[in-house]
């Protein structure tokens, strides 16, 4: 045992969380052994601490941007000209046949072409939906996927299966395992971070839960009300000074008894206050962007106002600037080691009223996402920083007939054949991967699975998807499934 | 535009990429097989020789690969999980030949060694075509595996080494084992704990709550030799320890309050089966009957109530509600849960893996999963009504009480009805005139409706509607006017008197009357006159459906009656002014019926009157019309009686107040408790088990029967067809070598931290050896002679040396054995995520220990209830000290899990948890530190060291510290927290306000220095490291 209890708490504080965690001793051992226990040969330390991957990676931090509700490929990222030429023609029976929708019904469904008009974008001359604007200009450094595939078609289970690769709860999401395999580069900082705009999904927390990975690699909610992480603020009354004596006590006190019982738990659990101090410290300086200049604030359209609200799905007015917000903070995570933040909002789900709810969703998402690429290549963060647009399937070419409204303003869910984009972090940009057909429904070249795409995406991290695993109920998980998945080659830089 | 062969020739890619999905299967080159060889083949001299040679390290005795097995006639014959290898004569068919010729989708077999000859296949394929004759072996396929887990359980005999330290004579069983493993290692176990440890381990052991101080002091200086042992006997007996004990095995069971997927739907009576498990483990029911009445409860002979509430074990699956959803998908991966989970539970085997394809380390093939599969298959989930025994009696007191009112009522009612009724009925018949009835039903003699429903009036001319039952309709009336004056109109909305009909067409028996208009034709007027109707009236109106607005015409509001769709309704519309009407004039009604889906009528009637208003939303039966309207003489007895009735209940004053009264009494009558159980009920032969082809529920594979894994005990079925209840039975045999072992496994993980197996979930091959494994086996064969009683085996445990060593760590321990395995030493534990909580309540004083009911909701943020799909997570705050109740009782919400569950690793509820994890996390130190919850509890444990009598701050504290730690502090740690009081007092007192917030104090005061001081001291105890561990 190394422990030093010599070391007062003010000491220990101007140690790096690492060294901290050895000079007290953390339990090595035991670690070491608990987690040789679950498969996973990481170096003695302890959970949070960062590790290599299997090779160097090329991208250290991911932005997964989720927009819960299946955004429609057709509307927004794959033109369909031949579509829009047979608006309003059947589909013939016996396709019709093999097929399953949430809501539509087969009888009299047409095909409904998109209003959109689409023009090329960038050098690669990328062609992208007059919805995105701001996303377009960027269209030079976007890797765009039009051939996404899923094997689930409601909502909940594909979005389990786009973010924990099963359509089955209780396993661990994207960020959970890349958090379990390289651990948290920030003292202060959860590893993990969910940034949420706009109201709940069907998701809930399972969209970053750690499943049976430990609750350590589980993401931490930031919340736009209060508190901006749960219970970080001090109980009433209680000044930074107040709280800064009793944490003091704690530890001192914690340390006396590891003295006595000589558990190494004891001081793993000194860290674990500190750690919490230290966040209670560094959290609002992270939230306040008052040292953001206007124009990067302007960029991202923070503070701006929603178009007209349609009063829809996507939420109120305020959702905007609440996106812009989260934008913006998602960059200040990474540049303070954050390994991976979440940014959700629920939901483009458009059964219906389609042409005005797709541009307030899309409205809300274009020039902030466009501005966080930007912001992100011109700091030069874009090199080892991956950014994914991402949903859980795409929407039908067919118009959604459902019973009980009078016109068809809506697609229904579709997971044959949709589109996402990834950015930085060593994937090409300015290219498209794949093609769907005539209509926008089935994918005739380079399918792309939700496992191929956790392929690419742990590659970029270093990462043999095969080999990143982790023993639970007698099995050996891993983010790609059972099935098999190919590292996507194309996509790589 | 394009026609449909075009179309579809343009589609091309569509038919691809629907069944993208499915694996491609790669075209068949079947000219690549060698031919089958001329000849004559025997199978003993050509072909058992190759499958030895090239086929039975994969596929034989010791491994079978894909389910497949070549060493035995009746297996091989039967194939692997994909069904026949080979059918005899047709050789080219067969995918053994397919395989080993390298044609077939799995590639060439044997794999990594040298392939088959061109020859040598040729002569298998000779000796398939040739009738596959392969001479009886006369073997079954009994599988063998020397894993030690599969092995019998010997009881063996104790060590006879004498322990180390005991305080048995004769020596404790447990201490024989594990001191003899020690002894070899040649280390010492650690000394018995002090008192104080003693029973703060205990209470949190067995009941999960800290000690009471004075129960602390008591134990400490009772001086009898059995104070432990009696101990022991008093929280085996307290009701906390179901509740304590409910909770580790509500982790096995995966149990939640909510459905999982998307709308995350709230299962409200999920608490019956949570509070069988409290009662049963409080009546220490033994486990064999504890486990036989879950898996199978509804199975046993005459099964009670209890015994089918307990099935709700496996009702603890995730459901899918989503639109669109196949709910066969879901409900086979709910019955392929109950195999797996009924496999980890009770034999500590993985089969999540065998449902799509053989185990690749067990033996166990994917036919054997889905033979478990078909035990489950015909349980259907259903809901029984459960009330508990307070509810029944609630129910039955509230019946009687409402039945002797009732009596009193009709005793009224009787006594008014033959004492003053008579005379005053005579009185109002001698003045009834038909103009105190004016409603004249009116017979259609057109009946038409716009979207296809079919109208039929009866001769009472009541309208029916049936048939097609379109989305939105529109009714027309038409009849001829039998008054020369009108005032206005009637429409009685009649409940169908079939009772699982009402008075509406839609799901919910209501309808919306969004438009009634009349209009009136006159002979000889070419054009019909619409009639304006100045008021209108209604004996019932929905909320936000008014009568009135079946006047407007709009389609998203109208008349309605909900929550009275079993009701008769009566709407009357007075017209403006009074009509004069010319002879043969015609009335023609619209009814409009556009709100939303089939909010239509489904049985009325039109009547009009020449009545001078204000007009009443009363009936005025036919029959009483008819009788009235007869000589008084003439009029028959029925008839007498309906004018009679009539009076008393619709004219008299006094009746009709008597009968309203009657009336309101019965709509009084007390509901029976709406409690229900989600159980299992068995539907035999309803569906046939075939395998799932990589787990794909749509795939069928090879039909198979229920049966049990053939590396265990064979099972003794009661019957030809095989149930549940045997396979429970089957579980608690007395040869099977893994239920006992895993369950004792279980109670020894609880009571130490790890169990000996440390993989308790995994006993296979992939799982960790026991550390002491004679141990393991012995305690295995005492459960069933302790009769399986889970109090006996834990009295057992809990009385061993080992149980009551020192936790304290030694640094030659630290080395050799850091996790402990040997047991030298107790183990130090953080506290479950439900008992951090419990702790903390107790410790403060705030514990409501209440036990069962339904599940609580403590506060939450609103944002964070909020994250579920669409706002449909209600998550209504308990009242009262309903929110102090123990961790178990907090909902489990499956999207919204409550923060501070999931940060102390309580388990998703999603599969089952043998175990949990015990992290340690910045997290956890914010939510003690801060969360309102526990700072209320802070503030409390302040509040009662404040209330010590005395000036002394070190009395103060030191009775906070005994209070939380069941300990006094040691001059060290009280002299820190002395320094810490002062240092804070000085804070407190310069921060008036602040100081008043910590107390918990709505102003200032002179005293609110202190006591804030005393709340931050009281919150630094409760977040020390040993508050929230078991030492």
């Amino acid at each position: 045992m190394n422990f030093r209890p010599d070391l007062s708490p003010s000491e220990i504080a101007h140690l790096t969380r690492r060294d901290f965690l050895a000079s007290t001793g953390m339990g090595t051992l035991a670690l070491a052994s608990l987690l040789a226990e679950k498969g996973y040969a990481a170096p003695p330390t302890d959970p949070l601490a960062v590790r290599a991957a299997h090779v160097p990676p090329r991208a250290k931090n991911c932005i997964l941007i989720y927009f819960e509700g299946a955004p429609s490929h057709i509307d927004l990222f794959d033109p369909k000209p031949k579509l829009n030429e047979m608006n309003g023609q059947k589909l013939p029976d016996d396709m019709l046949q093999k097929v399953r929708f949430a809501f539509i019904k087969k009888e009299g469904v047409r095909l409904m072409g998109s209003p959109r008009k689409f023009t090329p974008h960038g050098q690669c001359g990328m062609e992208l939906s007059d919805l995105l604007p701001h996303i377009g200009s960027i269209a030079d450094d976007l890797c765009l996927v039009r051939s996404m595939t899923t094997t689930q078609f409601n909502h909940h289970p594909g979005q389990l299966m786009m973010n924990c690769g099963s359509p089955l709860f209780g396993r661990p999401t994207l960020g959970s395992w890349l958090t379990y395999g390289l651990g948290n580069e920030s003292r202060d900082l959860p590893a993990y971070v969910v940034l949420h705009a706009g109201r709940g999904s069907s998701a809930g927390a399972s969209a970053w839960s750690s499943g049976f990975l430990p609750s350590t690699y589980a993401g931490v909610l930031f919340r736009n009300q209060g508190d901006p992480v749960l219970n970080l603020g001090n109980p009433p009354g209680f000044t930074p000074e107040m709280q800064h004596l009793g944490l003091d006590a704690i530890g001192d006190l914690n340390r006396l008894r590891h003295k006595h019982v000589a558990d190494p738990e004891i001081a793993s659990r000194i860290g674990a206050y500190e750690l919490a101090g230290r966040m209670q410290a560094a959290t609002p300086e992270l939230m306040d962007l008052s040292k953001e200049s206007q124009a990067t604030l302007d960029m991202y359209g923070v503070g701006r106002n929603s178009r007209d609200n349609p009063g829809g799905r996507g939420g109120g007015p305020e959702t905007y600037s609440t996106f812009a917000r989260n934008c913006v903070l998602a960059r200040r995570m990474v540049e303070r080691g954050v390994r991976f933040v979440t940014l959700l909002h629920a939901s483009w789900d458009h059964h219906s009223n389609i042409n005005q709810e797709l541009p307030f969703c899309a409205g809300m998402a274009d020039q902030p996402i466009a501005a966080l690429v930007r912001d992100l290549k011109q700091r030069g963060m874009l090199d080892d920083t991956m950014v994914i647009w991402a949903s859980e399937f795409g929407r039908t070419p067919l118009g959604e007939n459902r019973g009980g409204s009078a016109n068809v303003t809506g697609r229904d869910h579709h997971p044959f054949g949709f589109s996402m984009w990834l950015a930085g972090g060593g994937i090409k940009g300015g290219q498209v991967i794949g093609e769907t057909d005539e209509i926008g429904w089935g994918v005739v070249r380079d399918p792309v699975s939700v496992h191929d795409l956790h392929a690419t995406v742990l590659n970029q991290f270093g990462f043999e998807h095969e080999k990143l695993t982790y023993r639970f109920q007698g099995l050996d998980f891993k983010l790609t499934g059972f099935e098999g998945a190919k590292v996507v080659g194309k996509m790589l830089a | 535009m394009a026609t449909h062969a075009t179309l579809l020739a343009l589609l091309t890619g569509v038919a691809v990429s629907l069944t993208a999905a499915e694996p491609k299967k790669a075209p068949l080159d079947l000219s690549k097989l060698p031919p089958a060889a001329s000849g004559p083949v025997d199978f003993a001299k050509d072909i058992q020789p190759l499958f030895a040679a090239k086929c039975y390290s994969c596929h034989g005795a010791e491994k079978q690969k894909g389910g497949l097995r070549l060493d035995i006639k009746i297996a091989a014959l039967e194939g692997g999980d994909n069904g026949k290898v080979f059918v005899p004569g047709k050789s080219a068919e067969s995918k053994l030949v397919h395989a080993i010729a390298g044609i077939g989708e799995i590639g060439i077999m044997p794999p990594k060694e040298k392939p088959l000859t061109s020859a040598e296949i040729g002569k298998v394929r000779a000796w398939i075509d040739a009738g596959a004759i392969w001479p009886d072996d006369g073997k079954l396929a009994v599988k063998k595996s020397d894993h030690w887990a599969y092995q019998p359980v010997k009881r063996p005999a104790t060590p006879s080494t004498s322990p180390l330290i005991t305080n048995h004579s004769p020596p404790h069983s447990i201490d024989a084992f594990v001191h003899s493993r020690l002894a070899r290692e040649k280390l010492q176990p650690s000394a018995e704990a002090s008192r104080p440890t003693l029973i703060r381990r205990l209470s949190l052991d067995l009941l999960g709550l800290p000690p009471k101080p004075e129960e602390v002091r008591a134990f400490v200086s009772d001086t009898s030799p059995n104070a432990y042992e009696k101990l022991v006997d008093r929280l085996l007996a307290s009701p906390h320890f179901g509740e304590r004990w409910a909770r580790h095995w509500l982790d096995l069971a995966r149990y939640a309050d909510s459905d999982g997927y998307e709308k995350d739907r709230a299962r409200p009576f999920a608490y019956t089966y949570r509070d069988w498990v409290i009662e049963a483990i409080n009546s220490d029911l033994p486990f064999d009957q504890f486990s036989l009445q879950q898996l199978a409860g509804d199975l046993l002979p005459n099964a009670t109530q209890a015994q089918k509430v307990a099935t709700g074990f496996h009702r603890q699956t995730l459901t899918n509600t989503e639109g669109g959803t196949d709910q066969e998908e879901f409900r086979c991966k709910a019955v392929v849960d109950r195999v797996s989970t009924t496999a980890t539970v009770w034999l500590g085997v993985t089969m999540g893996c065998a449902e799509c394809h053989s185990h690749k380390y067990d033996p166990f093939t994917q036919r054997e999963f889905y033979s478990l599969f078909a035990f489950f298959n015909n349980a259907n989930e259903k809901a029984i009504p459960a009330p508990n025994a307070e509810e029944k009696v609630a129910y039955a007191q509230a019946k009687q009480a409402h039945a002797a009112e009732a009596t009193k009522h009709k005793a009224a009612l009787d006594a008014y009805a033959t004492t003053e009724a008579p005379t005053k009925l005579a009185a109002w018949l001698q003045t009834a005139s038909l103009a105190a009835v004016p409603w004249r039903s009116l017979t259609p003699d057109k009946l038409a409706a716009k979207h296809g429903t079919t109208l039929k009036a009866d001769k009472e001319a009541v309208i029916t509607a049936s048939g097609a039952l379109p989305a939105k309709e529109t009714y027309t009336v038409e009849a001829k006017l039998p008054l020369p004056r009108l005032t206005g109109f009637r429409l009685e909305a009649i409940d169908d008197p079939d009772p699982k009909k009402a008075v509406g067409r839609a799901k919910d028996g209501n309808f919306v009357l969004t438009k009634f208009a009349v209009k009136l034709f006159v002979p000889g007027q070419f054009d019909g006159k619409e009639l304006e109707i100045a008021r209108v009236t209604a004996d019932h109106s929905q909320n936000k459906f008014p009568v009135e607005a079946a006047l407007k015409g709009e389609d998203s509001v109208g008349w309605a009656v909900a929550p009275q769709q079993q009701k008769s309704h009566v709407a009357v519309f007075e017209l403006k002014s009074p009509l004069d009407v010319p002879e043969g004039a015609r009335l023609v009604f619209t009814l409009d019926q556009q709100y939303k889906e089939t909010y239509l009528l489904g049985q009325f009637r039109l009547a009009a009157t020449d009545a001078s208003g204000p007009l009443k939303p009363d009936f005025t039966p036919d029959t009483v019309a008819a009788a009235l309207a007869a000589k008084p003489e003439q009029r028959t007895a029925k008839q007498s009686e309906a004018l009679a009735k009539y009076f008393r209940e619709q004219v008299d004053e006094p009746g009709r107040k008597l009968h309203a009264a009657l009336d309101d009494h019965a709509k009084k009558a007390p509901a029976a408790p709406a409690t229900t159980a989600a159980v299992l009920a068995e539907e035999p032969g309803v569906r046939k088990t075939f395998t799932h082809v990589r787990g794909n529920f749509l795939d069928k594979g090879t039909e198979v029967r229920a049966a049990t894994p053939a590396v265990l005990h064979p099972l003794k079925p009661r019957a030809a067809q095989p149930d549940r209840l045997d396979l429970a039975q089957w579980l608690f045999a007395p040869e099977n070598p893994l239920t006992a072992r895993v369950s004792v496994n279980h109670v020894w993980k609880n009571l130490f931290g790890r169990g000996l197996v440390a993989t308790v979930d995994d006993f296979g091959k992939q799982g960790e050896k026991p550390t002491h494994p004679e141990l393991l086996d012995w305690l295995a064969s005492e459960f069933p002679r302790l009769g399986w009683s889970r109090k006996a085996l834990i009295k057992l445990i809990v009385t061993s040396a080992t149980y009551k060593q020192s936790s304290v760590n030694r640094p030659e321990l630290q080395e050799r054995d850091p996790n402990n395995l040997l047991l030298a030493r107790q183990s130090r534990l953080r506290l479950e995520a439900e008992t951090v909580r419990d702790a903390y309540l107790a410790a403060s004083g705030l514990l409501n220990p209440k036990i069962g009911g339904p599940s609580i909701r403590p506060p939450l943020p609103a944002d964070i209830a909020a994250l579920g799909y669409a706002n449909s997570v209600k998550w209504t705050e308990s009242k009262g000290d309903e929110k102090n109740r123990r961790g178990l009782y907090i909902f489990f919400q499956r999207t919204v899990p409550y923060p501070m569950l999931m940060t102390f690793d309580a388990p998703d509820s999603n599969t089952t948890c043998a175990r949990r994890e015990r992290s340690n996390t910045p997290l956890q130190a914010l939510t003690l530190l801060n969360d309102p919850v526990f700072f209320e509890c802070a503030q409390q444990l302040g509040a009662r060291m404040a209330e010590v009598p005395t000036a002394d701050a070190a009395e103060r504290i030191r009775h906070g510290f005994e209070r939380a730690l069941a300990r006094p502090p040691s001059a060290e740690e009280l002299s820190r927290l002395l320094k810490l009081y002062e240092a804070q007092l000085k804070l407190a007192q310069a921060n008036a306000d602040g100081a008043a917030k910590i107390a918990g104090a709505a102003k200032p005061a002179p005293e609110t220095g202190e006591k804030a001081t005393l709340v931050a001291l009281g919150r630094v105890m409760l977040n020390l490291d040993e508050f929230f561990t078991r030492d």
